[in-house]
């Protein structure tokens, strides 16, 4: 029962208290060894570099107009997304994508919906100069706002020995974000051995998770993914939906460079293939992780499946055909309660007390 | 200074991306002069319209042909997978642009030669744009000798000329009567030829008739035109157990050693395959229906070798390709593998023996 | 090396002993006897259904082995050292090439609990059982598949299957596997049937078959 006693170690999380950070520097219950891998060496979680990480998260004036912050598209009250379908930047500006949450981002291989951020550090840098997103000329501005503060001058000098660069801030950025993490969620109490954590119908929806509905292969559960998610990239078909995409794969198959097709219109349905050009991830998105996913609608890349249930009907019909669709989505013929089931499944991984949302380490300073 | 990869990206969608992302569909013509002004100003190519253009090399391509093969259909009311797969193929090879000079179809469209199946796979083809060739496999011959076949699609041997080529078609699945001493029904010898693994398989031959025919065909073709050889087994020899054989290779070979370039395309084997023998290339096709594994022995040293494929993904270590015929006379062909990138095996590198134009192997574990 | 095993063994044994044959009672005493049926002790104080100390016990086992060597003696030690030592496994005979060939019959001149003729039957019996998971492996409805897919249509003589590597984690069960779950997977995937049983007599005879396949390939436990 080593996978119970992992589980268990996961779902005895809870952020603590600062007081608590400053005696053990990751989140209480995450396997120490887990987390080792997580963190980066050259970016160690401290008290400190948190709570400068998390003025920064919330910094509106890292924007172009004063009006973003990373708080805004990746609002902790909504799931630590922002409830809309795609979200908008300065101006108002609307993107492509629909906010990934940051909840439990710690325990991916890659950021963003193409994977092309390797890091979260990585990943920070990209909103800022983002024209719709946050709209700042280059990372230069960003550090000129943030050398103009007083207040960050000193946690600067004190944490990283210098005047603030742009990595330097995305560390703090990203080191916040390390510590939004849930867990003991119904299903982790359920896996632990407290059967009636979990309600009936979410535990068929567990069996059918692993059996018929085919989910567990994408969105495993296991010591080396809590947070159910492959790691990896797959053509569901959302890229097809009410869109000809089936011509722009055809051609994206015989360019070769990505890059050559920036200026088509859908160019940013074309995913993970933006970021590797091989035909094989045309149209391939970041598989999800799960974890409070029940805080974070809408749901796919753009957006466009309303609720969890919608969700659900979509993998049902077998996705949306096109030329790159994944060989494993197939129609599943799923019963009506089946698929309630699985929504009820999803619904018990919210963590305790809403998850995330609640916690005060995580809300804007000086509420 | 060096730049990172985010950095590079973000370099580079400036180029395309920037402004041009806020213009609505009617600005795309306003847009793609900016993107080619801005093209230019780095100093990259873009094609005139949207469609990419092939570039005719001196030694290019004269002609390009594609290839369907082994789609193994049962009734649709018993599988419709494999009748998925073949739609899939038919999809890819209309949707080239531009369309192959022809489509050739490579054998064991039906899994055991029955009417039904054989007449749904030619209802199914018929949707090709491009003119097609057929050609037999043993599941498509054994039920009725082949009967529905010759009803279907005319002769299973003959030779047509196209743009300075010789091509000859075989039915090279000749085997020794093994069904009147043991009285056997159709439907048992169909399914003892239907089994890969059947230790009292007989081996394939093209057979004295068809070698005098191949002789007497090809005594009216000058050395000097390219030959090229459509058969379902492959003319050499792999592994007798499995029937990657044709135990006549030798003789047939002979026959064909007096021309300069010779490339036998081949069915049966459903995966990558590649070999030379003199003046011979040998291209095995992909099946759309399934995998084979590689055979224990026997394999030619000049075969790059695909991963297994997952069982989870219906289409993975399938697929269908094209042809390149070569002015100089031997073929590039590419495999369109589905669920991979695509792999084309040259005239180069089976001509130097592997030392030059090495197909790339996958660095991917699929699973 | 050995004398010193059995001699814990026996030590072992005498423990046990202590716990399951008391036979007198004399006052507040118990009687044990050892498995020889020969040897009796007794154990002042020990009341019925007490349980002795670790300590106490070792003192007691040793006590009985005195007893033991002092009734039996070491001629029975050393006879019974002799037959353990000839009673050690020769090494197996060399793999029979596929599963028609009955397997080889011991070495001549060794004790062995069984004959030619068991192994005989017994292989009989072996090669009746991969018979009938070969023929369930090429059949599509003796599976229970749906759409006409049999095991032999990707893995051609048991090929690809590498039954030598369970345990591991398989990818597509997204846990650690045996190679019966792993045959169910397939059989409910690809092949669109209902997963069997755990003792479904079809899926024992195809994962024996699949074994036998790899017959003389050695053991590697969790490779990819």
């Amino acid at each position: 029962m080593t996978r119970a006693r992992d589980v268990l170690a996961l779902c005895l999380l809870v952020v603590l208290a600062a007081a608590a950070w400053a005696e053990s520097p990751w989140p209480k219950g995450l396997p120490r060894d887990l987390w080792e891998i997580l963190v980066p060496e050259t970016n160690p979680v401290t008290p400190e570099k948190v709570a400068l990480g998390r003025r920064l998260y919330y910094d509106k004036r890292l924007s172009k107009d004063g009006t973003v912050s990373c708080a805004t598209c990746h609002d902790p009250t909504k799931g630590f997304s922002d409830g809309k379908k795609v979200s908008e930047g300065v101006g108002g500006q609307k993107g492509t994508r629909n906010a990934p949450t940051v909840i439990n981002a710690v325990f991916f291989e890659f950021q963003f919906w193409d994977g092309r951020a390797g890091s979260l550090e990585e990943q920070a840098k990209g909103p800022m100069v983002n024209p719709v997103e946050m709209g700042m000329a280059s990372h230069d501005d960003v550090v000129k706002v943030v050398r103009a503060q007083p207040e960050y001058a000193a946690a600067f000098r004190s944490i990283f020995g210098r005047e603030a660069t742009i990595d330097d801030v995305v560390a703090a950025i990203a080191t916040f974000e390390r510590t939004v993490v849930t867990g003991n969620s119904p299903f982790d109490r359920f896996m632990a051995g407290e059967k009636t954590a979990m309600s009936e119908s979410a535990q068929r929806g567990w069996a059918l998770w692993n059996g018929k509905a085919r989910c567990n292969t994408c969105h495993p559960f296991g010591s080396a993914t809590p947070n159910f998610s492959d790691n990896r990239f797959h053509n569901i078909g959302v890229a097809a939906k009410g869109r000809d995409f089936g011509a722009l794969a055809r051609l994206a198959a015989q360019e070769g460079d990505p890059q050559k097709l920036a200026f088509h219109a859908d160019f940013s349905e074309l995913g993970r293939y933006v970021a590797t050009k091989q035909p094989k991830d045309i149209g391939a998105f970041k598989t999800s992780g799960l974890r409070d996913i029940a805080l974070s609608a809408p749901y796919m890349h753009d957006g466009s499946e309303a609720t969890l249930l919608d969700v659900v009907k979509f993998y049902d019909k077998g996705g949306e055909p096109n030329p790159y669709l994944d060989g494993g989505i197939v129609p599943l013929k799923l019963a009506e309660q089946e698929m309630k089931d699985l929504v009820a499944f999803m619904e018990a991984l919210t963590g305790e007390g809403d998850g995330a949302a609640t916690r005060a380490e995580l809300a804007a300073p000086g509420k | 200074m060096k730049k990172d990869r985010f950095e590079k990206y973000l370099d580079d969608r400036d180029a395309y991306f920037g402004r041009v992302a806020r213009l609505g569909r009617r600005d795309f013509i306003t847009a793609a002069g900016l993107a080619a002004a801005g093209a230019a100003a780095t100093g990259k190519l873009l094609p005139h319209s949207f469609q990419p253009v092939d570039v005719v090399r001196a030694d290019g391509p004269s002609f390009r042909f594609a290839y369907i093969s082994d789609s193994h259909l049962y009734e649709k009311t018993l599988n419709e997978r494999f009748v998925r797969a073949i739609l899939k193929a038919v999809d890819d090879v209309n949707a080239m642009n531009p369309q192959p000079d022809f489509v050739l179809y490579g054998g064991d469209l039906a899994q055991l030669g029955q009417p039904g199946e054989l007449g749904e796979g030619a209802q199914i083809l018929k949707a090709l744009k491009a003119k097609t060739y057929m050609m037999v496999g043993e599941h498509d011959w054994y039920l009725d000798m082949g009967e529905k076949w010759r009803s279907l699609f005319g002769k299973d041997t003959y030779s047509f000329d196209h743009k300075g080529v010789h091509f000859v078609v075989l039915n090279s699945v000749i085997v020794e009567d093994y069904w009147t001493g043991p009285g056997l029904t159709p439907m048992q010898r169909m399914q003892a030829m239907a089994q890969l693994d059947n230790p009292n398989g007989r081996p394939f031959t093209v057979g004295a008739a068809q070698r005098d025919w191949l002789g007497s065909d090809l005594a009216k073709v000058k050395p000097e035109t390219p030959v090229i050889v459509f058969s379902h087994s492959p003319l050499y020899k792999i592994y007798k157990n499995w029937n990657f054989w044709t135990d006549d290779a030798e003789q047939v070979q002979t026959i064909l050693q007096p021309f300069k370039n010779v490339t036998v395309i081949h069915g049966h084997t459903h995966q990558m395959l590649s070999n030379r023998i003199g003046n011979i290339h040998f291209h095995g096709m992909l099946s759309t229906a399934w995998p084979w594994p590689y055979a224990p022995q026997g394999l030619p040293k000049l075969t790059v070798r695909m991963n297994r494929a997952d069982p989870f993904d219906e289409f993975d270590g399938c697929g269908d390709g094209f042809v390149d015929v070569l002015s100089a006379g031997h073929v590039d062909k590419q495999y369109n593998l589905w669920s991979r990138n695509p792999v084309k095996v040259s005239a180069a590198y089976l001509g130097s023996d592997g030392a030059a134009d090495r197909p790339a192997t996958e660095t991917d574990v699929n699973y | 090396m050995a004398t010193k095993t059995i001699r814990k063994l026996l030590l072992g044994a005498a423990l046990t002993a202590a716990f399951l044959f008391p036979v007198a009672r004399a006052n507040d005493d118990t009687s044990v006897s050892l498995c020889d049926g020969q040897s009796v002790m007794t154990i002042p104080g020990l009341k019925a259904g007490e349980v002795l100390t670790p300590e106490r016990a070792r003192t007691v086992a040793a006590e009985m082995l005195q007893v033991w060597s002092k009734s039996a003696g070491e001629e029975r030690w050393a006879s019974w050292k002799a037959e353990a030592a000839s009673a050690r496994p020769e090494p197996a005979p060399v793999a029979a090439p596929g599963p028609q060939t009955p397997p080889a019959a011991a070495a001549p001149g060794q004790p062995t609990k069984f004959t030619k003729r068991d192994l005989q039957l017994w292989g009989r019996e072996e090669k009746k059982w991969i018979e009938d998971g070969y023929k369930a492996y090429h059949n599509a409805k003796a599976l229970g598949g749906t759409i006409g897919i049999s095991c032999d249509m990707c893995h051609p003589d048991g090929s690809n299957t590498h039954p030598e590597t369970y345990p591991k984690y398989q990818q597509q069960l997204k846990k650690v596997a045996l190679l019966r779950d792993m045959i169910n997977w397939c059989i409910e995937n690809p092949l669109k049937g209902k997963p069997l049983a755990e003792n479904d007599p079809t899926l024992r005879a195809v994962e024996a078959y699949i074994l036998s396949t790899r017959k003389g390939v050695a053991l590697e436990a969790g490779k990819h």
